[in-house]
């Protein structure tokens, strides 16, 4: 045997070559590349979230900005003016017309955009945090407090949505802000339960008493083995429930409860707009499609991912 | 059985101590005079303090807090007489003798209020539902069979739009096309209530003769008279069963859109977990055709979370049926707790929605018991 | 605190051009002149003698009771069919007082039979008119049949049915399908579409209202004249009539609608000028020592005559402040509840918008409700230069005399401006085109029973709300008053769609020498829809609950009977407040 090196069998020697390492995350994105729904809402909600970043550029007019006086000829109610599709040059173009105050109709629904993602992210946000907490603690103390807790969010469950919110929200006073305090309420029982059910499911589990008698503390347990379990249904869960509070501020903004004049919500702009609805259905046609592109491309989303994310459905 | 059931309510009774509380509760936090909203501009200082001592509103609300001129006071001094003379305490001796108290605007008790409006809500709920289960299945079968193709896409997209459409919006919608657009033409259906004006529907208690009956069978009589369709099938009149359900078509499309959507999706994932369970992979091998592996084997077994979630939507659309119920201008519960909430009409804002509330816990627990029917392994504990 | 009811020119809307005047009489009459009117023929005389009646039962007038509000004194009836008014004072709108939906006319037992009020008189109404109630769905409808014994002539369609819908443009889609056959306030925007549209027809109502943006001069930037005046002077009303008010409506010249006698007495409002307004502003600014302004602009959003779009309307609002004045305001739309509260509590601190609709027109129904010595608190403090003047007016019978002293009241409004006058609303109805005889009331009292609804036998008619009772004498919203004009009859009657008085269960009623003493003779031959015959009796009796706060039968639906203060001014033993 000569005293040259090994030949170099294209193997490093101290780095085993594996596949790359599986990781939950890059799995799931896969699998949720997938599911064609969940393409297809993820595609609508960029698209919409392109447009509420870039609000101010693709906007043609302020969205507060009344008109009269300030252009020429600017009418209340007039239809959609496109000058590429035929509109004559005399007339100002408005993509999507004009409302009964004279604003632009295009801008206030671009600038919509930023509101109703803004809200649904924080109305789901907040209800998620004070959801989890409320049932984690019932899921891991049990006993009393699991039964206080829990028939406190029934008592939450047993009242219909709009009504509680229209009542808590004849309380707190009208406006943005606690309109969404008052569905973020409604909606925190579902996530409670959620985190309810995955920690009393793991709660039993071998590896938890062994990480106990290894000496975890419970809020280790909780943040590391208990909340990713949950984390799963609590994402769907969560972008299905984007979705819900989306319409339900609109809900309560159409019946003049929620966004206040001028703000450009595209729910209280179909509020505003309902009675002139035959003279100017632009004014409802275009912000309610806009609401309902969004709201459909969070629940496709949300379908889409709980496809992704649910290990017996992957085949 | 019977000791599921009685557990059941037993646990529901803290529960339902709790919603009057609530309800009783948040109705009265809302700022507001319901004098002010009866009288209006006329309403002055006199006039409301009359309304006031006439309707009992003066005196206080729990012990200790009173409501003056539409706002809280706090008199720490009358505590301990107020400890029980106070309207919460009158409010839950009334419920538990059966009396929700009158309306402030319409001087009726609140009970035959309910007896008039409920009927139109759960009619209006059936009909939505029968939609939604009908479509909803249908629509989350073939999405599951046809998992991730575009026929999969495409349904999901149909079952979604619905309930992603502002209720409000879809409703108007279909009224302007379809009573006015359609004017004229065989398709045209009417745009608003439950009949067309001037029918006269017979109660059945006088039909069959029944009118010297009292107390509660003679409610349950009228109560199932007025929902319209029943009276129609049971006294065969179908010129009328026809206008009931021509004018429930719309009301029914726009509220159905909602619950379809989430029964479709229910539908879908339920029935795929079953498509992925051994036992099917076996009728297939056995080489059963693939519309009876899924129909009839595959579909059943999945019906079980379908059905809790047809059964949470049905509790879930009584109070939720306020804006198809105003856009179609139906008399009905959602509607009516609305418009209390803006007159501030307390006695029904608190009986209607306890009402509401306590049919959602009954429901809960007949979906629950439904269970034991449909899969023989849960057991009732 | 005096409010106007919900709906456009609610209350007795008195004849305008026959205004008698007369002086002041002494407060006390005892001694009624009677004027002896031309007695009909006699009937065959009965057996008994009619039971007359008065009231107070004692003989004694309440004018001379220490504290006596009221405008009535006493009430007597004379014979079966003749009744005798006597007032504390001088009354020319006397006659239009009477024929007001809430006084319309009562079957005394009928009245006794249900004790005055709750659910047996209020849903089950009783009295002589066209219609009488066949079943009313709470919720759903009312529906109304012909009175076969009616002393009239029937009404021209058989059934009237009336149903409700808060939403214009859902009242738009069911007169469009042919749903129903007329409605109530179409919205703004249709008027146009509506008029167009060959199947209907449209019938604008005349506007006695009156929208303006209020200031308290107690508050931070309010106290300043100079501001005030600025805000008067910078905001362009005629746009806002033009943008958001239907045909028919106009801009404010005056506080009190031209249309009132006397109401347009004086300068006229200011008129637009940015530049003027602006240096102004600046003026009352450096006097306060401030260089900018922030406030709020307070609404309710709740549709009226005077308003029909609130939330477009307080949007231009700041617009315009922001534009032509610099001043930055914040719209704060109040639960409409609390709103009248604050407002007339004077606790709102920023502009507030609100109005007023006729409840008769005299210049007093407008000008003292807001600017007299009893005025609320909304404005802040009064000014003497106004009240003053008001107080005179309102004593003086010469329309002459009363013109120059409105004059100096209109002149210091201006000066002072306490509120800013923007416009007066104009409102309609539409039909079917086959509705033959449809019209509109610039009182909201369109009278079913004259229309004939093609050759349909029903007639269907949407209205903006439920009524709350049918017991016309104890209730304040336009919605019920309407349904009583079809089915209950007062003295007098409002013309068919205009708001003259003219006879109605009364032949006449007429007046003595100084309109203290009023005397009606009634028809003869009139029942009530429960049989009953129509006698003096019936008339006083239906007075005197309303009047005497301590009678028996005084219970109706709340209890308050409103609309007696409104327009007699006091009640008989009030309750002491």
């Amino acid at each position: 045997m000569s005293a040259a090196a090994p030949p170099a069998l294209g193997l490093a020697e101290d780095k085993l070559q594996t596949a790359r390492p599986a990781s939950i995350w890059r799995d799931t994105l896969g699998n949720l590349l997938r599911q064609r729904n969940a393409v297809f809402g993820g595609a609508i909600l960029i698209f919409f979230v392109a447009v509420a970043v870039f609000a101010d550029q693709i906007a043609t007019h302020g969205p507060t900005t009344v008109l009269i006086g300030v252009e020429d000829g600017a009418k209340k109610l007039t239809p959609p003016c496109v000058h590429l599709l035929g509109c004559p040059e005399s007339q100002a173009e408005h993509y999507f017309g004009t409302d009964g105050n004279v604003r632009d109709v295009f801008s206030r629904v671009v600038h919509g955009t930023r509101i109703s993602l803004r809200i649904g992210f924080l109305t789901v946000g907040f209800a998620i945090v004070i959801g989890t907490l409320i049932g984690s603690l019932a899921g891991y103390a049990g006993g009393r407090l699991d039964n206080l807790l829990m028939r406190l969010m029934d008592v939450l469950l047993a009242f219909p949505a709009l009504l509680l919110a229209i009542a808590i929200v004849s309380v707190l006073g009208t406006g943005l802000l606690n309109s969404q305090l008052a569905i973020g309420i409604v909606a925190i029982p579902v996530y409670a339960r959620i985190m309810r059910a995955s920690v009393i499911s793991i709660r039993e589990r071998d590896f938890v008493t062994a990480s106990r008698a290894l000496g975890e503390s419970s809020m280790g347990l909780l943040s590391r083995r208990i909340i990713p379990n949950a984390l799963t249904p609590l994402i769907v869960q969560g972008t299905l429930g984007i979705a819900d509070a989306v319409l339900s501020v609109a809900a309560l903004s159409f019946l003049g409860l929620g966004a206040q004049p001028p703000e450009a919500e595209w729910g209280s702009m179909i509020g505003l707009a309902r009675n002139t609805m035959f003279a100017a259905p632009h004014l409802v046609l275009f912000p309610g499609i806009a609401l309902a592109l969004t709201v459909l491309a969070f629940n496709l989303l949300g379908d889409g991912l709980r496809d992704a994310l649910d290990p017996r459905l992957n085949r | 059985m019977t000791r599921f059931i009685i557990r059941r309510l037993i646990l529901s009774i803290p529960v339902l101590i709790g919603i009057v509380f609530v309800v009783f509760a948040l109705a009265r936090i809302i700022p507001g005079d319901p004098c002010i909203a009866a009288l209006g501009e006329r309403a002055n200082e006199r006039s409301c303090a009359e309304y006031a001592a006439s309707h009992g509103l003066d005196k206080a609300i729990i012990p200790g807090i009173f409501r003056v001129d539409g706002q809280i006071e706090i008199r720490p001094a009358e505590f301990p007489a107020t400890l029980v003379d106070n309207q919460f305490v009158l409010y839950v001796q009334g419920v538990a003798a059966g009396d929700f108290g009158r309306s402030l605007k319409f001087g009726l008790p609140v009970t035959d209020l309910l007896m008039q409006r409920l009927p139109a809500t759960v009619e209006l709920t059936l009909y939505a539902l029968t939609f939604a289960i009908i479509a909803g299945i249908s629509l989350g079968i073939i999405s599951a069979y046809r998992r991730n193709s575009i026929a999969d896409v495409f349904t999901m997209l149909i079952a979604n739009i619905g309930v992603s459409t502002p209720v409000f919006v879809l409703g108007l919608v279909l009224a302007y096309f379809f009573a006015v657009t359609l004017n004229g033409t065989p398709f045209e259906l009417p745009p608003s209530a439950r009949l067309p004006a001037g029918v006269v529907v017979p109660a059945l208690a006088t039909v069959w003769g029944l009118e010297g009956l009292q107390g509660p069978p003679r409610a349950i009589i009228d109560f199932l008279s007025n929902i319209f369709t029943f009276n129609a099938l049971v006294r065969a009149d179908w010129g009328l069963l026809g206008d009931v359900i021509r004018h429930m078509i719309l009301p029914a499309l726009a509220l159905g859109t909602i619950p379809l959507a989430i029964i479709a999706r229910m539908t879908r994932s339920s029935l795929l977990e079953e498509l992925g369970l051994d036992y099917v992979r076996t009728a297939r091998a056995k080489g059963l055709r693939d519309r009876t592996v899924v129909l009839r084997h595959a579909f059943r077994n999945a019906l079980l979370p379908v059905v809790t979630v047809i059964g949470l939507q049905l509790g879930g659309l009584f109070g939720g049926a306020v804006l198809t119920e105003t856009i179609f201008n139906l008399a009905g519960v959602g509607r009516a707790v609305t418009e209390a909430i803006g007159s501030r009409d307390y006695a029904v804002i608190q009986g209607f929605t306890l009402v509401i509330a306590i049919g959602f816990v009954l429901i809960n627990l007949l979906v629950d018991l439904s269970y034991a029917f449909l899969d023989p392994r849960v057991r009732l504990r | 605190m005096i409010r106007r009811p919900g709906r456009s020119p609610v209350l007795a809307f008195i004849a305008t051009a026959a205004i008698i005047v007369a002086a002041c009489g002494p407060a006390a009459s005892t001694a009624p002149s009677q004027e002896p009117s031309t007695a009909p023929p006699s009937e065959a005389p009965s057996a008994e003698p009619y039971e007359t009646m008065t009231y107070p039962a004692d003989g004694n007038s309440a004018c001379a009771i220490p504290d006596y509000q009221g405008q009535i004194g006493l009430i007597r009836t004379l014979d079966a069919r003749t009744v005798e008014f006597n007032l504390c004072k001088p009354d020319a709108a006397f006659l239009s007082k009477i024929a007001f939906s809430s006084l319309a006319i009562q079957d005394a037992d009928y009245l006794e039979a249900t004790g005055g009020g709750g659910e047996a008189l209020v849903r089950n109404p009783n009295g002589t008119g066209p219609y009488k109630l066949k079943s009313w769905t709470s919720g759903s409808d009312i529906v109304l049949e012909a009175n076969p014994d009616y002393w009239g002539p029937q009404p021209k369609t058989p059934t009237a049915i009336i149903r409700w819908s808060a939403e214009a443009a859902q009242r738009l889609v069911e007169l469009t399908s042919g749903n129903v056959d007329g409605i109530d306030n179409p919205g703004a925007d249709d008027f146009e579409a509506i008029k167009a549209n060959p199947e209907l027809q449209l019938f604008p109502r005349t506007a006695l209202n009156v929208f303006y943006l209020g200031m308290n001069n107690t508050k931070t930037y309010w106290k300043n004249e100079k501001i005030r005046q600025a805000i008067a002077i910078g905001i362009d009303r005629q746009r806002i009539v033009d943008t958001f008010y239907p045909p028919g409506s106009s801009v404010a010249s005056h506080f009190t609608p031209c249309d009132i006698p006397g109401g347009c007495t004086g300068d006229e409002w200011y008129e637009f000028d940015v530049t003027r307004a602006k240096a102004l502003l600046a003026e009352g600014m450096a006097e306060e020592g401030i260089t900018s302004i922030e406030t709020k602009l307070h609404l309710r959003d709740v549709v009226r005559g005077y308003l029909p779009t609130p939330v477009d309307v307080a949007t231009d609002i700041q617009d315009q402040l922001k534009t032509n004045l610099g001043i930055t305001a914040t719209i704060d739309v109040q639960d409409p509840t609390t709103y009248l509260a604050t407002a007339g509590r004077g606790e709102l601190d920023g502009i507030f918008l609100l109005g007023w609709g006729a409840d008769y027109p005299d210049v007093t129904n407008f000008l003292d409700v807001f600017f007299g010595v009893g005025a609320d608190k909304g404005f802040g403090d009064k000014w003497d230069d106004i009240t003053d003047p008001l107080a005179e007016g309102g004593a003086v019978a010469d329309q002459a005399a009363r013109d120059a002293l409105y004059t100096t009241a209109n002149n210091n409004i201006k000066q002072h401006v306490p509120m800013v006058p923007i416009a007066h609303g104009g409102s309609g109805t539409a039909y079917r085109a086959d509705v033959e005889g449809a019209h509109s009331s610039a009182l909201g009292n369109e009278g079913l029973f004259a229309m004939k609804a093609g050759d349909r036998d029903q007639i269907v008619w949407l209205q903006n709300g439920e009524p709350g009772g049918l017991y016309c004498a104890d209730v304040t919203d336009g919605e019920s008053l309407r349904v009583c004009e079809q089915i209950a009859e007062a003295l007098y009657s409002y013309e068919i769609g205009g708001t003259a008085a003219e006879p109605g269960l009364a032949e006449k009623c007429e007046a003595n020498a100084d309109s203290t003493v009023w005397t009606c003779t009634l028809r003869e031959g009139v029942t009530f829809h429960d049989g009953a015959t129509l006698d003096a009796n019936d008339v006083l009796v239906t007075y005197a609950v309303q009047w005497d706060a301590a009678h028996p039968l005084h219970v109706g639906q709340e209890g308050l009977f409103e609309y007696w203060s409104y327009l007699f001014a006091g009640y008989l033993n009030p309750p002491a407040s």
